[in-house]
């Protein structure tokens, strides 16, 4: 199947009901396609839906880089920052960091460089990334309410620094619907190494419908892409044929049981659910397939080096489930604070910033990078909204030989569906410690992404205990200077 | 952040307020929620046999007034598995449906059976671990913190327990509500013991929610500080007035309430009452904790006497930790000094973690005084994989694998970050007492030959008492310890935990040429594995010295009871906790502009609403904290609050007809929905006054009703044509939303009622009752603790899903998928949606398999043909007969496939997970 799939080329049935025939097990035919749509239409939660407005973009990746990447040492140029490395940050003695005093001022670790024809000034960090800055538009601004990283995940990926309320990608879904019949709306690719800090509940639903949590895709070839996708391997005696006849079996008494109840429309949606759980066993192993991938593919992912190549696939894999109609990828590019081998497992580079962003800033350079280009490439990028953030940026005080939390200040970026090409908005102090021009929160960002996908922040709601709850909560301002 | 929150979302509610609720705007206090309840007069019905209580006739009145008809009555069969799932949360059994369908036969008896068999159920021990769920959906209750550093509460299943004891014992719900916000103050004026336990268990309601240990504790600002308990007393303010009287308090803590009247100051006031309450595990008996502090006292003070005698006796030793300082072991070397473990060099600062330390390496310690004695030999970390070198020409293998991480050196005294230096009540770095410092992981290996010769002693004896130094309120982390002589084990103790202590008391070789002391992690990583050794000693066995027969006999005696005591103690080690509500003093409360803990204005006295004028709230002769809550507890359950009870029978309501008079069960504010049948929702409320605040009591009534009874469908034309005069299709068209009742509504198994009611078929349900939850993953130890799960197949996993780990930051995936709500929201009502990734978990997840493959083996036992298989399967499953079709079809499937084929599509049909 793989080899009508080159990129940007999905395999399209023709419709729907060559798709059932096709399938061969369960009920087949006309009947049952007629079923499933109706059900589907009357009942999915996740039936696709208009939005508020014309949409730039359909499908969003976001790349979130947990633990605080430094902004001071990335994408945020201070020269006067590096003049002063050597001098006391704080002459008053009363400043406290989250865990640190500050120590004197720090210049990034890294020189900066002019790149594009946008003349934007990017560290060497990120060298590969450096090339693709003219269809980047950066926030310099960001501000997050809270220096922890618990709270800060949560505000970034939900807009409330408490958890328990819907991530973005379960709005997104919940406003806009899927467009992939037979994958799910939302996937999160988790690093590797684990969750990120405040685990699953970073791309929960919240109080929105179960339906709209992000479904992790597992990265894990010995398993199967989505939890409980198949039978475990230690029930190896059931067998393909034996799944169609057991289903057929069921869907007869689900028909018996749901013609006896006349008008409860939500059991025509079970059945509907069994026949999509189906279709859904033939599609998400074929995304995680990567053997019909060019070598040139693989090669721009980086996808044979130890360290970079995780990264790199779930880079290709965002490529991939967008082509296929996923509405929202979330990629994590590190983990929470747990067992590493040599260098921290995200961002939260307290006592080392040069080994662990010099480790993690190949890793992120390169796959974004590929990312960037092979969207680019395919024709996706004109369509598919980029977002690359972190929970919170970094102090350009030291601690030590690292950098404290600073939710005063950090740098977002968005590629791709309907951003201006090579421009920025906002900036901070002389020194990066805070956001000076425009300050910028997850909400104005959120807006703006949202605005992109059709759909009006303030008019994106769920009543819940009182509340008709938003994902900007009652801010937001959609960031017209970096549109299109 | 919070602050800030609510306003424009809230001029939303207030728009669509204005479209749908029928008070003047201009008269916030009318509405009718803060009105007195009152009792209404009975309406007069036509259709006068329908009704078999009094709740029927509103029912009806309202029916007959849009003109329409109720439905018939469910069949036995339906009844029973409704009257089951929603009581108990679990099936009834074949036998069970049978009995009461003969018992409802003639239909004269049905009434009478239906009574008997709701008294029944409501009986059953099940019942409270069914509707506990509801009530801990409500208190957003889980086992863990939540937020980064998700850390265990292993002690919060007490307040779970409690919940449950309570339902079942049918405990007056005003008190259920007064235990839950001030047990521990009405504990103190209660008599027995067992009955001050369960008070101050009642209170981990108020702790129940989530809370942020790197907020809280960890960071070293104090604004991050203040916003996080800031964010501690919201959770407790909004969970206490939403479950007890579906007020959206919190709605208030920025501004004034947009839509109802309660002010930004009355929220404050509230946040006064609860400023004293901070969450921790609490003794649940002070009474006990006082007696077992003092029986402790006098078995430490014995044991004290004991050793010293022994040493007298023994002839004092010599002192490892004192060597590890560069001394001889009789108190020359320097306290506090360390051995560094990458370079041997003595240190004296603190270290901090070592990531990058070559493993199984030794290191010879680089004394700065040629003249030290060269007691200590060498130095290690040990990777446990590789025999690992103690001594040269000398390797051991009975080492467990470790991280090969390292933290500070090897102290003589406490080391960085040790925050106690007690064991067993003795306290170590005190005069005469000794501490070894060795931190997982490391090892240390001492040269007996050189101190035989130094010392003369020739039989040597190592004894110590082993413990953490880590704080009580750390995780379980474990560690473990090993001693060697040469490359021979002498001890070990693996998995220590933080709470234990061991004593250490082996006779070493006569030939050994070193004695090795070794920490390791205990496989979960170093943190917090702050080991060491109190008083480790090398002495001269007994047998080796010269002493007089008597003497002799005493030693005997001495050691004898120094094990005794050393085992008493351990006993006496910790006693019952809960993790629930500490008091202290309560700080000045000053109202918060816009919410931000940065902007204080003025202060605020505890105080109550204003708009609910039920009675005032005295906080005036509240000295403590304590009483502060009490006097809310007061106000809140008076009976004349006129939100309390009606909140309460409206949450019973939706739990038994799935969506309740008033549809939005925690907001009886003006963005909240109007009630259905307002003069209902009134004579409930005054009947369960009339009935003692009995929850069990409004259960009978609502589900021995005629409404509770009627059927779910909605197309019923056999029985129209049946019974002129009722046309149910006009319901359907003029109520298709069911609010007025004509019939009751189909509902879904919730997740829990899922996993239970699939065990209860299978016949692996395992009933046991309270205690620790089950934990259903594999718990690893880290900076923010990992929590994999797995599917064991054992016992313990087969209990009811009440008694689950809840897990906060990790939420269990199969159940997650079904609909279980995350428990960092307070959830008044579930949602059920349905997917196509539902349909995977229950065709493939591994404990829906093997669930499918216990009860095939189940039937198998039971049956002794394919026919009585596949009728015992229908039977066990669905509570009734396979049709013809029914065995046709599952014929070939069984032949086929077996019979765990059938059951697992059983499992996953839509007959088993919905209700009529």
């Amino acid at each position: 199947m793989n080899a009508s799939f080159p990129c940007g080329q999905q395999k399209r049935f023709v419709t729907r009901r060559d798709f059932l025939w096709e399938l061969g097990g369960g009920l087949g035919g006309v009947a049952l396609a007629a079923l499933v749509n109706e059900a589907q239409a009357a009942t999915s939660p996740l039936a696709p839906k208009a939005g508020h407005h014309p949409a730039k973009a359909r499908a969003v990746i976001q790349i979130f880089c947990p633990g605080g990447l430094s902004h001071v040492d990335s994408w945020d140029w201070k020269p006067e920052l590096a003049a002063r490395t050597g001098k006391p940050f704080d002459t008053t003695g009363t400043v406290q960091f989250f865990a640190s005093k500050p120590g004197n001022c720090q210049g990034s670790y890294w020189p900066f460089r002019q790149h594009g024809q946008c003349g934007r000034w990017i560290s060497d960090l990120f060298p590969k990334f450096a090339a693709c800055v003219d269809d980047v538009a950066f926030i310099h601004s960001m501000q997050s309410r809270s220096a922890l990283h618990g709270p800060a995940m949560f505000m970034a990926n939900s807009g409330f620094i408490l958890p328990g309320f819907p991530s973005m990608g379960a709005w997104v879904t919940y406003g806009l619907g899927s467009e992939s019949e037979n994958l799910p709306a939302f996937v999160v690719l988790p690093d590797p190494r684990g969750l990120p800090p405040g685990g699953v509940i970073n791309w929960g639903a919240g109080f929105l419908p179960a339906v709209h949590q992000g479904t992790p895709l597992n990265t894990d070839l010995e398993l199967p892409p989505i939890a409980d996708l198949f039978p475990p391997k230690n029930f190896a005696g059931i067998t393909p044929a034996g799944e169609a006849s057991g289903r057929n079996f069921l869907q007869t008494l689900n028909r018996q049981h749901a013609a006896a109840r006349v008008g409860n429309t939500e059991l025509d949606a079970r059945i509907a659910a069994y026949e999509l759980a189906a279709r859904m066993q033939l599609s998400a192993p074929e995304v995680t397939d990567l053997r019909g991938e060019s070598a040139a593919t693989k090669q721009l992912y980086t996808l044979a080096d130890e360290d970079i190549g995780p990264f790199g696939r779930q880079c290709l894999l965002a490529r991939r489930l967008v082509e296929r109609g996923v509405r929202f990828v979330q990629i994590f590019c590190g983990a929470e604070n747990t067992g590493a081998k040599k260098i921290r497992p995200n961002w939260d580079s307290h006592e080392d910033l040069v080994r662990d962003h010099g480790y993690w800033g190949r890793v992120l350079d390169t796959g974004a990078a590929a990312l960037l280009h092979d969207l680019k490439a395919c024709g996706l990028l004109d369509s598919t909204l980029v977002i690359c953030t972190s929970e919170f940026g970094r102090q350009p005080g030291a601690q030590g030989k690292g950098r404290d939390h600073n939710a005063g200040a950090f740098t977002a970026w968005l590629a791709g569906g309907g951003i201006k090409d090579g421009t920025s908005y906002g900036t901070t102090d002389e020194l990066g410690s805070k956001a000076e021009a425009h300050p910028a929160y997850s909400y104005d960002l959120h807006a703006t992404a949202l605005h992109l996908l059709g759909v009006d922040h303030e008019r994106l709601s769920f009543y819940h205990n009182g509340v008709p709850r938003r994902l900007t909560d009652v801010h937001g301002h959609v960031i017209r200077e970096i549109l299109a | 952040m919070n602050w800030k929150s609510c306003s424009i979302g809230l001029l939303l509610v207030m728009f669509s307020a204005v479209v749908h609720a029928a008070v003047k705007a201009a008269e916030p206090q009318r509405h009718w929620a803060y009105q007195p309840v009152v009792r209404p007069a009975l309406p007069t019905v036509r259709q006068s046999t329908w009704p078999r209580n009094e709740l029927d006739r509103f029912i009806l009145a309202k029916l007959e007034a849009k003109g329409l008809v109720p439905s018939p009555e469910a069949d036995p069969r339906t009844l029973i598995r409704r009257l089951y799932f929603d009581l108990l949360g679990l099936p009834p059994s074949p036998e069970e449906v049978a009995a009461f369908e003969r018992a409802c036969s003639p239909v004269g008896n049905r009434p009478s059976a239906v009574g008997n068999l709701v008294d029944r159920l409501l009986a059953s021990p099940r019942y409270g671990e069914r509707w506990a769920r509801h009530w801990l959906d409500i208190a957003h209750y889980a086992d863990t913190h939540g937020f980064e550093r998700d850390q265990l509460r292993p002690n919060a299943w007490r307040y779970r327990d409690y919940v449950i004891a309570s339902l079942n014992a049918d405990q007056p719900y005003d008190q259920f509500l007064r235990e839950q916000i001030a047990g521990d103050i009405l504990a103190l004026n209660s008599k027995p013991e067992t009955q001050s336990s369960k008070l101050i268990a009642a209170t981990g309601f108020l702790a129940a929610g989530p809370w942020d240990f790197v907020g809280q504790i960890e960071t070293k600002s104090d604004v991050l500080k203040r916003a996080a308990r800031a964010d501690d007393l919201d959770d407790m303010v909004t969970q206490v007035l939403t479950a007890s009287m579906g007020v959206t308090i919190n709605c208030a803590r920025c501004h004034d309430h947009k839509l109802d009247p309660i002010s930004q100051r009355e929220y404050y006031g509230l946040w006064a009452v609860f400023a004293g309450v901070k969450r921790g595990d609490r003794e649940l008996d002070p009474a006990a904790a006082a007696r077992r502090e003092t029986e402790r006292k006098q078995l430490q003070t014995r044991l004290r006497e004991v050793t010293s005698e022994l040493a007298r006796l023994t002839g004092e030793g010599l002192d490892l930790a004192d060597m590890v300082g560069g001394g001889n072991g009789r108190g020359t070397g320097t306290k506090g000094a360390g051995l560094d473990l990458r370079t041997g060099n003595v240190v004296k600062d603190k270290l901090g973690y070592h990531r990058d330390i070559q493993l199984n390496r030794l290191q010879e310690p680089e004394w700065p005084d040629a003249n030290a004695p060269k007691f200590v030999q060498w130095l290690f970390v040990p990777d446990g994989k590789a025999p690992v070198p103690v001594a040269s020409q000398t390797t051991v293998t009975n080492l467990p694998p470790t991280s090969g991480h390292a933290w500070d050196a090897i102290r003589n005294g406490a080391l960085n970050a040790q925050v106690s230096t007690r064991l067993d009540g003795v306290d170590f770095a005190t005069n005469g007492h000794s501490v070894l410092g060795l931190h997982a992981n490391a090892g240390i290996t001492f040269n007996l030959a050189e101190i035989r010769k130094a010392s003369g002693f020739a039989k040597l004896r190592f004894t110590a008492v082993l413990g953490f130094g880590a704080a009580a309120s750390a995780a379980s982390s474990r560690a473990d310890f090993s001693v060697f002589a040469g490359r021979e084990l002498l001890f070990q103790k693996l998995k220590l935990r933080k709470d234990e202590s061991v004593r250490v008391d082996v006779a070493l070789p006569d030939a050994a040429a070193t004695l090795t002391l070794v920490a390791t992690d205990g496989g979960d990583g170093i943190g917090s594995d702050l080991l060491f050794l109190g008083d480790a000693r090398l002495s001269l066995t007994v047998e080796a010295q010269p002493l007089a027969a008597a003497d002799r006999a005493r030693i005997e005696t001495l050691r004898a009871e120094e094990k005794q005591l050393a085992t008493a103690l351990a006993a006496k080690a910790e006693g019952e906790k809960v993790y629930a509500v500490t008091s202290s003093e309560p700080p000045v409360v000053r109202l918060l502009r816009r919410g931000n803990p940065e902007d204080a204005q003025e202060e605020v006295a505890p105080a109550v609403l204003a708009c609910v004028k039920h009675a005032p709230a005295d906080f005036t002769r509240a000295k403590t904290e304590g009483e502060r809550r009490l006097a809310l507890a007061e106000w809140i359950t008076h009976p004349a609050n006129p939100l309390t009870r009606r909140v309460l029978v409206n949450r019973l309501w939706h739990h038994h007809f799935g969506v309740g008079l008033v549809d939005t069960p925690s907001d009886f504010g003006k963005g909240g929905g109007m009630p259905s049948h307002p003069e209902l929702l009134d004579w409930l409320a005054e009947e369960f006054l009339a009935r003692g605040w009995s929850v069990k009591a409004m259960h009978r009534l609502i589900c021995t009703s005629a409404v509770y009874r009627q059927r779910s469908s909605t197309f019923q034309s056999r029985d129209v044509r049946a019974t002129p005069g009722l046309d149910i299709g006009m319901s359907s068209y003029r109520d298709s939303a069911n609010r007025l009742l004509w019939r009751q509504h189909p509902r879904r198994l919730d997740a829990e009622s899922t996993r239970d009611a699939v065990l209860a078929v299978s016949g692996k349900l395992n009933l046991a009752a309270g205690g620790p939850g089950y934990r259903d993953f594999k718990y690893t130890e880290a900076y923010a603790p990992i929590y994999n799960y797995v599917t064991a197949e054992t016992p313990d996993q087969w209990r009811r899903s009440i008694y689950r780990f809840v897990v906060r930051t990790t939420p269990h995936t199969f159940l997650t998928t079904l609909d279980c709500p995350n428990p960092a929201n307070l959830t008044p009502a579930r949602t059920a949606t349905t997917t196509a990734l539902q349909a995977l978990a229950l065709s493939n997840n591994e404990f829906i398999l093997q669930q499918a493959q216990h009860l095939a083996t189940r039937i198998e036992n039971e049956t002794d043909s394919r026919e009585a298989a596949i009728r015992r399967a229908f039977a066990l499953t669905f509570q009734r007969d396979a049709t013809a079709a029914e065995l046709q079809a599952a014929t070939p499937l069984v032949a086929e496939q077996g019979l765990f084929a059938l059951c697992r599509m059983l499992i996953n049909a839509n007959e088993f997970v919905y209700l009529d």
